[in-house]
């Protein structure tokens, strides 16, 4: 009935709509119940792949505003999860949603359990998560990119000396960043030595006393306070770092999200510690 | 003030409260130097009356005068140095001593900045002296038992000197010798021309130390007046639903020996 | 019998001053970064600036003790007279729902503030608006003819609090991370946020607070034996309630809006010189301001040292030493309730 070369262009439209439909058939559903995995499927391009994600990361990107919600970090809704029939669930440890992960394998839906507190264990996850959805090239790329720009950085620090500062996630109570994190290892590479390392925990609520009489050269300030970061730390005008300026204000969304870009932070860090 | 003038006097006191008439139309006058009992059933309004003389309550109707003053014409204070309550007892929360217990009488006279001066002091002293508890004064109140709590209640109002003295059952957990000095007190203290108005269950006890008697029932003052001739069968029904019989007492006053309850369709005393 | 003499209350004062003046002195001149009591001594005699030694007295240490000792104060003070307004020895400054009402205020400004381009400095206006608010709505809702009846306002009290933990728990649930552990913090009590500027507010309410109780210490005496015999000797116990409230709403505020819900001072403090000293107001109102200004002092001095540098915050102190002074206290006043 048909003649030969519409059924060609019949027969081709039809393999075209196959490959659409088996790249589409090899992405999972996958709910993301963290702003920081959020952000790597979406810097890896996986977009198409999340069904549902958490508040925050709703918050956070206006990429995702418009995907279904399933609850905040501490208190997802497992009803609202298993709606979506996802293939996979991403989610970052917490004690909080320990028993969340229970019965969703109880239910049989695939947890993926990605860390994301210290730097080795950040590129691993993105890589997991990007093999996970069919993305593993990508993935890979994203965090050699990432180890160019560590190894770059740290190779432009050897050739100054070290800077003593401390990266100050708030002010009141106030919270540095200690020993451990990936912000830790960040903050090495870009040069620093970070004062606050001398603390075993992650993120240590500290004396303002310690930080006076630790005396640092370069305060790295990533609170939301709106009062400006120099208007605050010369109350105390004997820190080197307010005698010389450099009290450096951070947008604490640009530095201290563990995500995928993670060698933008490390610029800023980098040009922070340099003093430019 | 005239002889003639009452220390205490009700005049048709009417209070509603809660949608309930507590008292209505009450009329009585006390005389200096002489005491009179009220006693009337639970709920008949004896501690009522008591806290509208005390201010405490106000009356829709009627006016109480002290020494011939409306007592809304005093501020707090001069009502308290004319009026003395002795109230049932009370629960003190805090280690407060019973000598400080006492001393707190002398508040309404004292001004400035509350130190006690050493008139007050020799007045709490005295009048704990009077009770029988000046033993008692460094003791923690609270540890006493509830009769010596009692006997130094009555020892504070004492020392606050009043004109009128009101009593809301002073004898309730008192032992016979307790019971006997609280009436003894009592007598000398309205022998110096003031007055006391007990509210007392013990019937007998009120009609042999008391002047007189009012009997209370339903908010309603159904006599005022010496115990022999007041306290009769029928005024006994009417005013605490019992049948009773009234016999002459050795020393003259009447003793009053209840026999059973009343039916409860008797005639009701404001019928 | 030995009753309270002026010249008594003014060498209990004197004891209790000089006490408050040697563990403010330990304050400033205990911390982690071990400055020598002689390096302390000669910054605070001369006023050399931009020393890391005098930026920590001057800048860390004195605002922090200075602002530690009125919030001690204060919530020692008003616990002693809720005490007496609820005729109970167990009662502290935060049973009402004022710190509640405190705490939703100055736990709205975390949260909202900075969206709406408000700082730090919105919680303690904003804590205190919460207190007083709470105060006022307490009185309507507690009271009848202007007179509240101590079982009510607890009652109430009790009741405001609960709505105030869950408009608490709501707020903190869609609050960012930061402001998670902000409000953590700010619920356990802490003074980090000694500054000058705060210190100056708090003091003046204190004082405001001071000015109100002190006079009516004798009042409160007589509250004691109930709300009808202080009236019948002549206390004005409506105008007293409200004296008490506003007092109390003024200091409890202004501690709570600037330190968070410190707690067990306003429990601790007046049940123990109540124990040691007589219950008498007159000598136990400005004991338990002298004494709590120390105790507190005290436990924040130890929470800024005991740890290194990292700090804990203060009311966690306050509960760790409270909480077991706490039931034992109880035991003794189960002990006397059931002795013979």
């Amino acid at each position: 009935m048909f003649r030969p070369a519409s059924r060609c262009a019949a027969l081709l439209y039809l393999l075209l709509a196959l490959r659409a439909g088996a790249e589409q058939a090899t992405l999972p559903r996958v709910v993301s119940l963290n702003p920081s995995l959020t952000e790597i499927l979406l810097a890896l391009d996986a977009r198409p792949a999340l069904v549902g994600v958490d508040d925050y990361s709703a918050r956070a990107s206006s990429e995702v505003a418009g995907l279904p919600r399933v609850g905040g970090l501490f208190d997802p809704s497992l009803e609202a999860i298993v709606a979506l029939e996802p293939d996979v669930v991403a989610l970052v440890p917490s004690a909080e949603q320990r028993d969340l992960r229970a019965r969703l394998e109880a239910l049989g839906i695939e947890v993926l359990v990605l860390e994301n507190h210290t730097l080795p264990q950040l590129l691993a996850s993105i890589e997991a998560l990007g093999a996970r959805v069919g993305r593993a090239a990508p993935a890979r790329e994203r965090v050699a990119a990432i180890r160019r720009a560590l190894a770059d950085a740290e190779r432009a620090a050897q050739r100054r000396p070290r800077v003593r500062a401390v990266l100050v996630l708030q002010r009141d109570p106030l919270f540095l960043v200690g020993r451990g994190s990936y912000l830790d290892a960040l903050l090495t590479a870009a040069g620093a030595d970070n004062l606050a390392a001398e603390f075993p925990d992650a993120y240590p609520r500290v004396d303002l006393e310690w930080v006076i009489a630790a005396a640092p050269a370069l305060i790295l300030d990533a609170s939301e306070d709106p009062e400006p970061a120099m208007t605050h730390w010369r109350r105390w005008p004997s820190l080197p770092a307010v005698a010389t300026g450099r009290v450096v204000p951070l947008v604490a969304a640009e530095v201290t999200l563990p995500g995928p870009h993670l060698e933008r932070a490390l610029a800023i860090l980098a040009r922070a510690v340099a003093g430019e | 003030m005239s002889a003639a003038t009452p220390a205490l006097a009700f005049e048709d006191i009417a209070l509603r409260l809660g949608g309930r008439d507590l008292l209505r139309g009450v009329s009585l006058a006390l005389a200096p130097g002489e005491i009179v009992a009220l006693v009337g059933r639970n709920g008949a309004g004896k501690t009522t009356l008591f806290r509208v003389a005390s201010r405490i309550l106000r009356p829709e109707r009627g006016e109480v005068r002290i020494a011939g003053r409306p007592i809304g014409s005093l501020s707090r204070r001069e009502l308290a140095r004319e009026l003395a309550v002795v109230p049932q007892d009370v629960g003190i929360p805090f280690p407060f001593r019973a000598g400080e217990i006492v001393l707190m009488g002398r508040a309404p006279h004292q001004g400035g900045l509350g130190f006690e001066s050493a008139d007050d002091l020799a007045r709490a002293r005295a009048a704990m002296e009077a009770v029988g508890v000046a033993e008692l004064a460094s003791r923690d109140v609270t540890a006493l038992s509830g009769g010596e709590r009692q006997l130094v209640l009555v020892a504070r109002a004492l020392a606050q000197d009043p004109r009128v003295l009101l009593l809301d059952e002073p004898t309730a957990h008192l032992d016979l010798r307790h019971r006997t000095v609280v009436v003894e007190r009592v007598r000398r203290f309205v022998e110096e021309g003031r007055s006391a108005l007990v509210v007392s269950h013990d019937l007998n006890l009120a009609a042999r130390s008391c002047d007189r008697i009012a009997l209370l029932a339903e908010g309603r003052l159904l006599a005022c007046g010496k115990p022999a001739e007041v306290l009769d069968a029928a005024a006994l029904r009417a005013t605490f639903g019992i049948e009773a019989d009234v016999l002459a007492g050795p020393d003259g006053a009447p003793l009053v020996v209840p026999r059973r309850a009343s039916p409860l369709n008797a005639p009701s005393p404001t019928g | 019998m030995r009753t309270l003499t002026p010249a008594r209350l003014a060498a209990w004062l004197a004891v209790f001053a000089a006490g408050l003046c040697a563990v403010l002195l330990v304050g400033v001149a205990a911390g982690p970064s071990g400055l020598a009591l002689r390096d302390v001594l000669d910054v605070l005699r001369e006023e050399r600036a931009a020393t890391a030694a005098h930026d920590i007295v001057f800048g860390v240490r004195l605002p922090r003790v200075a602002l530690g000792a009125l919030v001690g104060a204060a919530l020692a003070t008003a616990g002693a007279l809720f005490q007496a307004l609820l005729r109970n020895p167990l009662a502290d400054p935060f049973v009402l729902g004022v710190s509640g009402g405190a705490a939703v205020g100055g736990i709205a400004a975390l949260s909202f503030g900075a969206a709406l381009g408000l700082g730090y400095g919105a919680v303690p206006p904003a804590a205190f608006a919460g207190a007083v608010l709470t105060t006022v709505a307490l009185q309507a809702v507690a009271g009848v003819a202007g007179r509240v009846s101590p079982t009510h306002l607890l009652l109430t009290g009790v009741v405001f609090n609960a709505f105030a933990s869950a408009a608490i728990v709501f707020l903190a649930s869609m609050a960012g991370l930061q402001e998670g552990a902000r409000i953590f913090v700010w619920l356990i009590g802490s003074l980090s946020s000694a500054r000058p500027e705060l210190i100056a507010s708090v003091a003046l309410f204190l004082v405001a607070g001071l000015v109100c109780a002190l006079p009516a210490a004798r009042q409160l005496n007589l509250l004691a034996l109930g709300e009808e015999s202080a009236q019948q000797l002549g206390v004005d116990v409506t105008r007293l309630q409200r004296l008490l409230l506003l007092a109390t709403s003024l200091m409890v505020g202004a501690a709570v809006s600037v330190a968070g819900l410190v707690g067990f001072v306003g429990l601790i403090i007046p049940h123990l010189l109540r124990l040691l000293l007589g219950p008498d107001h007159r000598l136990l109102l400005p004991t338990a301001a002298l004494g709590g200004a120390a105790f507190l002092v005290l436990c924040d001095t130890a929470a800024r040292t005991l740890f290194g540098g990292r700090e804990l915050p203060v009311g966690a102190i306050t509960a760790l030493a409270g909480g077991p002074l706490f039931l034992w206290l109880l035991r003794r006043q189960q002990q006397r309730a059931f002795a013979p």
